[in-house]
């Protein structure tokens, strides 16, 4: 008797979550594309060109010809290398971990950093900062990567011809001796916003010795009016944090805290916040208003939509409402410069949202994204001191900074004839600088230009010096963390070929003798006397040193800079419309202004929020794409001034109307192999008085579908099952296990299995709970899971045959808010829910009852064990995993050139990924490649199955150093969350949680028991080992749309069950699993 | 009629099928014996760069293991030793032998003597050195009696049924952990190996991994 089952079907109308624009259509495409398994060639490998047979004819010719040959019979001899003299700490085949930290904007990302026998394989956060909870993010776990980089920068170029370090030393000893005797006027330095101490004691040590020397910062993404704003407020030398730990309501207005603007600290006290533990009394809540969707978006309780151009506007009407409320007097005056803008936008949103920040006066904070101009930040400021966030929720440190011109200015100074020498110690302006300032036709016109470049790039034509730029794990430096940590930056590895790091360069002008030396010399200040050698070894030990943060500043918040501010306020822009749309340049979240385009994990990783590989898009909303006339992967022209450039369409759910999203970072011309042909450069629209927003765009369609773009969303979708599911603050109180009776789960299905399994009766049992209360889908997970385990990336046109390699992929549903499918505007106004989604290690796994030959199992401890050698690729497992996480090689991606192209004329093939040479092609991974691989992790070939495995590396090396400590004693007891899994490891906000359900001490057990948790899929009787915490939202119920917020699932909550086959079998088969936690 | 075919054809077609199956019997038996590293690993014996000798270090001058091996006992991988460990000694003892000639060159070049791997575990294999020696299994187990070769070979095939045999009877194998270099011991008291190993095995709470991922990940 077969059993058909049938999953309890999709409501036809009512709310539920959709993944794609397609799926939202429900159009026979789409349907047809869904019921495949593997989407597209998968029976033909290929669908366009080669058919099966064809290329099985090529292959047994291919094989005969091997076999001529018969070279494979004798074992090939392999060679024992060890070391010539013994090194230092360093144990072969073991790791060693160093601390160390990463360079950022604000301050940095402290790290401990992997080694196996000195070379770097994985990063991860320091957890013992006192501002880092051990989480990272995308760009920190891929900068090992870059490391890597075959496309690096390599030798030394002077005018282009290969030079030497020596070459450059006697370079620079005349640029010194230039230096003293004029000054060091003409000397211009290009740098970039870090709080880096050492670097910036170097240049004030610089600017002493030679005080006509300059400095100017190139940063697209750079806080200069943040800053600007602090400063004529503050005084100068502040940098102002928020607190979000003391922050019960925060307002984010187009400021991505929880994504590009984030700082670690901010995203885990907004995390801690947000948890909630059997109460969520105390949860904070988030309102934001942005253009597009970010991750914070993501997050939020209540969202408006709101052209950028109008965020100014949206402030001044909030900035009435606070000042109302408070009577405070000097916002008042800052409100009543600027005309009534309020009126398009809602009112009650707006007094709402400002009655609810007033009423949390001192617990309250507003956020505003950095690249707003100065005067607005200014009246955010004065609004965050009407409602006493300063010195609360707003920190203001005394936080020294370089004082740096703009890029503006370096320019007028370069066509006044005013820099004969400029050193770009970062940046790459030849590609980023603004269009109008002509920047590359700018640089040719200085007569010596030294560039210290990571590649090879759009910077580097005509420079007088290329000086290859080392990795900040190969350089000694020093970085202050957000709140001012002194972190040290250590290098694991001599650098690869021989480069420089902006302090190693600063020390060789001003005759210091390295790099180490200035940074110890630094340090001496921040050690403060006493014993430096134990200071200096507990630094590097510990990663940060201790009590060095900034001294909270003792100033007072000054309302007469305020007029100055507010002076250079442009008159608010007119609401945008279909003739005058506006173009916003954001930073990407994947390749940041463009820096990290040639690195493929993160050109591969889907967008947090669009799920884009491998591009950019010009993202619009449903409504204004109707009204424009055009679709997704449309080619248009978009025109602001007299710049034009050519992007793709993107049809992007949540956005707001006639706003156009441009992500930077993409369509590079000099870039290496990774970053080319990716995009659309979206600088080339991009000028000094519109770094943010440009607006007055106009759009014309070039080519109906001219592009052809890849998203990774609309493979493994679920069919609107609950798999998220999601209750409000209100409704968790009142019934706290809500989340357990929804829908499908209402009414479950006797236990009945007709497999036998192995016991699962080991000491450990390994299970997983995802809380999607604080999950922001940030990817950070993704990249550390892609680092660990060595998955390889795959290209854009596998991509687009849904061959990614992703372990673990984050699920982005949007969610209707209205349920009304004719609704036009449906689309507009969606919630946006993350869900991260890997192997669940099903106890009743439907992948290991249909494996031929045995190649996936369950092993005693719970998991779901993948054997890559007994895999013969049949996919029948991955056929039947409910959850889509099996990923198949369909190539050798690890050894075969994955971006090279088939260039020789050979019909059927010419142009396609080298991959489908096969055994004609190139085979081997290139050395540099090979060392970043994690040598704990098979790395897999072609023809195999893999998936997550709860990175049974980590587990087995657990249990082996117990038992290497047990000895004789016996006893194996793991230390309690002593194993933690990559993804657990990498996660800013601590929403992945791994360990072992059978220790009552640990915490995944603990939270397995709060009343929020569900199974996915349980009324499958799979019996899934990782678990959810249902996701709260936290609305105001005075808000317009409140009683839409966080309510879902509910029309489900009675529904299902009904689908289940026939009636349930005979008792005999009820064998079920050992349930161990009755063991 | 004449018979077409003569008598002694009626049996012909089993005859063939049995001179079929025994030749079958034949080349599956020499497959399964002479294709499996049973026969293709055990006894490997590659020439070295240098003539060590396993017996003189050991047996003779009574070098311990982890003189040279010395991060067996907290790293999986049981390390070669450099070339400064060599020296150590050979900078006074036997000097200016022409045997040690590759020694002294690494020395001076700074280049590592390359030895010749013998004991291959496939890179999709883990084994972990220091677990099994913390835990009473010998050297001997797994490389054989080292300290009486003069040239290194393989002495145990090394397949994983060779390892499961072990990881399902441990008992077979244990012994004190402070006879784990000691290559030469034996079980005395008037015990078994059997008896001594069942009794360590429930002492130490002994309990070998069986499930795929405890040797491959």
């Amino acid at each position: 008797m077969k059993r058909i089952f049938h999953h309890p079907p999709v409501k036809p109308t009512g709310r539920r979550y959709w993944r794609s624009v397609e799926e939202h259509a429900d159009t026979p495409e789409f349907r047809r594309w869904l019921e495949r398994e593997f989407p597209d060639g998968a029976a033909e490998l290929e669908a366009d060109g080669v058919s099966r047979r064809n290329f099985l004819r090529l292959m047994s010719a291919s094989l005969a010809l091997a076999g001529v040959g018969l070279s494979g019979c004798r074992r090939p001899q392999t060679y024992l290398i060890p070391y010539t003299k013994s090194v230092e700490w360093l144990v072969p085949g073991r790791a060693v971990l160093y601390s160390t930290s990463k360079p950022g904007r604000l301050g940095a990302m402290p790290l401990i950093a992997t080694t196996y026998e000195g070379r770097p394989t994985k990063l991860e956060g320091n957890p013992l900062v006192p501002f880092s909870n051990g989480g990272t993010d995308t760009f920190t776990q891929a900068s090992i990567l870059d490391l890597y980089d075959p496309d690096r920068a390599k030798t030394f170029l002077q005018d282009g011809k290969e030079s030497s370090a020596q070459a450059l030393d006697e370079y620079l000893t005349g640029v010194q001796r230039d230096l003293q005797s004029g000054q060091g006027a003409g000397v211009a330095f290009l740098i970039d916003e870090q709080y880096a101490p050492t670097r910036d004691r170097l240049l004030g040590a610089i600017k002493a010795k030679y005080p006509q020397a300059n400095f100017y910062a190139d940063e697209p993404l750079g806080y200069g009016e943040f800053h600007a704003a602090n400063e004529a407020i503050f005084g100068p030398d502040v940098l102002a944090q928020p607190a979000l730990g003391n922050a019960d309501v925060i307002l984010a207005l187009d400021a991505d805290f929880l994504g590009q603007e984030g700082q670690i600290d901010q995203v885990r006290d907004f995390s801690n916040r947000r948890r909630a533990d059997g109460s969520a009394h105390g949860m904070n809540r988030l309102y934001v208003v942005e253009n597009r969707y970010t991750v914070t978006g993501g997050m939020a309780d209540h969202r408006l939509r709101c052209a950028a151009s109008q965020v100014p506007s949206f402030t001044l009407a909030l900035a009435k409402q606070v000042a109302a409320a408070t009577n405070d007097r000097v916002l008042s005056a800052v409100a009543g410069r600027f005309p009534d803008s309020s009126s398009q936008f809602d009112p009650k949103w707006v007094a709402e949202c400002a009655n609810d920040l007033v009423s949390r006066k001192g617990r309250s904070v507003v956020l505003m994204g950095s690249r707003y101009p100065a005067w607005v930040h200014g009246v955010v400021l004065t609004i965050n001191n009407a409602l006493g966030a300063i010195g609360s929720t707003l920190n203001v440190y005394d936080a020294p900074r370089v004082k740096a011109a703009s890029l503006q200015e370096l320019t007028a100074n370069i066509k006044a004839g005013a820099v004969k020498r400029l050193f770009i110690l970062a940046g790459n302006p030849g590609y980023t600088a603004p269009a109008d300032l002509q920047w590359p036709e700018v640089q040719k016109t200085v007569p010596e230009v030294i560039r210290l470049g990571y590649h090879v790039d759009e910077t580097s034509p005509g420079v007088k010096w290329h000086v290859p730029e080392a990795h900040f794990l190969e350089a000694w430096g020093d970085q202050r963390g957000p709140e001012g940590t002194y972190l040290p930056v250590q290098p694991m590895i001599m650098p690869l070929f021989g480069g420089l790091s902006q302090v190693d360069l600063l020390a060789k002008l001003l005759g210091v003798p390295s790099g180490l030396e200035a940074v110890r010399e630094t340090f001496r200040s921040v050690a403060r006397g006493g014993d430096f050698e134990g200071a200096w070894t507990r630094l590097l030990r510990e990663g940060y040193a201790r009590d060095s943060g900034y001294v909270p500043a003792k100033r007072d918040f000054d309302p007469n800079g305020l007029p100055n501010l507010m002076k250079v306020a442009a008159p608010l822009p007119a609401p945008v419309n279909p003739s005058a749309l506006e173009v916003v340049f954001a930073a990407d979240y994947k390749v940041e202004d463009g820096r990290y385009a040639n690195n493929a994990w993160l050109q591969e990783l889907p967008d947090p929020v669009t799920k884009l590989t491998w591009d950019n898009a010009a993202l619009i909303s449903r409504s204004t794409a109707r009204a424009l006339n055009v679709a997704d992967g449309d080619l248009v022209e978009l025109t602001v001034g007299d710049r034009k450039l050519a992007a793709a369409i993107l049809v992007a759910p949540g956005h707001a109307d006639f706003s156009i999203t441009l992500p930077l970072g993409y369509g590079r011309p000099a870039v290496g192999k990774v970053g080319q042909g990716t995009g659309f450069n979206a600088y080339v629209l991009r000028a000094t008085n519109s770094p943010y927003v440009a607006t007055g765009a106009t759009v014309r369609l070039v080519q109906k579908g001219g592009y052809h773009l890849v998203q990774t969303q609309q493979h493994h979708s679920m069919e609107g099952r609950n798999l998220v599911r999601e209750g409000t603050a209100e409704e968790y109180a009142r019934n706290p296990t809500f989340a357990q009776t929804m829908g499908e789960d209402a009414e479950i299905p006797p236990n009945l299995s007709l497999y036998s399994h192995p016991p699962l009766n080991a000491a450990n049992q390994w299970g997983m709970v995802v809380d999607l209360n604080t999950c922001t889908g940030c990817n950070a997970c993704v990249i550390a899971c892609q680092a660990e385990n060595n998955i390889p990336i795959v290209g854009k046109d596998q991509c687009d045959r849904g061959r990614e390699m992703h372990w673990l992929r984050v699920d982005r549903y949007f969610a209707s808010a209205d349920g009304d499918q004719d609704n036009a505007r449906l689309e507009d106004e969606p919630e946006m829910v993350m869900e991260p989604m890997m192997c669940q290690h099903c106890e009743n796994a439907p992948c290991e009852t249909v494996c031929p030959v045995n190649a996936t199992i369950h092993s005693e401890e719970g998991l779901n064990v993948m054997v890559y050698n007994r895999c013969i690729g049949t996919r029948y497992c991955s056929n039947n995993c409910p959850f889509k996480v099996r990923r198949f090689n369909f190539f050798n991606y690890n050894d075969r050139p994955v971006l090279d192209r088939i260039d020789q004329p050979v019909p059927g093939f010419h142009g396609k990924q080298q991959l489908y040479l096969g055994p004609l092609g190139h085979w081997g991974m290139d050395e540099i490649s090979k060392m970043q691989k994690n040598p704990n992790v098979t790395v897999r070939s072609r023809g195999v199955m893999e998936k997550c495995t709860y990175c049974v590396q980590r587990i087995e090396t657990g249990k082996i150093v117990q038992r290497i400590k047990a000895g004789v004693t016996g006893d194996l007891t793991l230390p309690t969350d002593s194993v933690r899994s990559a993804c657990q490891q990498a996660c800013p906000t601590e929403a992945i949680v791994f360990g072992d359900l059978r220790d009552p001490a640990s915490r995944v057990t603990k939270l397995r028991r709060l009343p929020q948790n569900y199974h996915l899929l349980s009324y499958l009787n799979i019996q899934t080992r990782t678990t959810y915490l249902a996701r709260l939202r936290n609305p105001n119920p005075k808000m317009p749309g409140a009683e839409k917020v966080g309510k879902i699932n509910a029309e489900h909550e009675h529904g299902g069950g009904e689908g289940v086959g026939n009636e349930p079998g005979p008792a005999a088969l009820n064998q079920g699993t050992e349930d161990f936690h009755h063991g | 009629m004449a018979n077409f075919f003569p008598r002694w054809t009626n049996f012909l077609p089993l005859k063939i099928l049995f001179c079929l199956m025994v030749l079958g019997g034949v080349a599956s038996a020499a497959y399964w014996y002479y294709l499996t590293p049973e026969y293709m690993r055990k006894g490997y014996e590659p020439v070295q760069p240098v003539p060590f000798s396993h017996d003189i270090h050991v047996t003779q001058l009574g070098l311990d293991c982890r003189y040279c091996h010395s991060y067996v006992e907290v790293s999986p991988h049981s390390n070669v030793p450099t070339t400064q460990t060599c020296m150590n000694c050979h900078q006074q003892v036997q000097a200016n032998n022409p045997k040690l000639a590759a020694v002294r060159e690494s020395w001076q070049t700074g280049r590592p003597v390359e030895w010749v791997r013998i004991h291959y575990v496939p890179d999709f294999a883990y084994f972990n050195h220091a677990v099994h020696v913390n835990r009473g299994i010998s050297c001997v187990s797994c490389h054989g009696q080292i300290n009486h070769m003069e040239v290194v070979y393989q002495h145990e095939s090394q397949t994983m049924g060779w390892c499961l045999d072990c990881h399902r009877h441990p008992e077979n194998r244990l012994r004190p952990v402070n006879q784990v270099f000691n290559l030469d011991w034996k079980p005395d008291g008037g015990q078994t190996q059997v008896e001594l190993g069942t009794a360590l095995k429930q002492a130490w709470n002994i309990n070998p991994p069986q499930n795929c991922a405890g040797c491959h990940r």
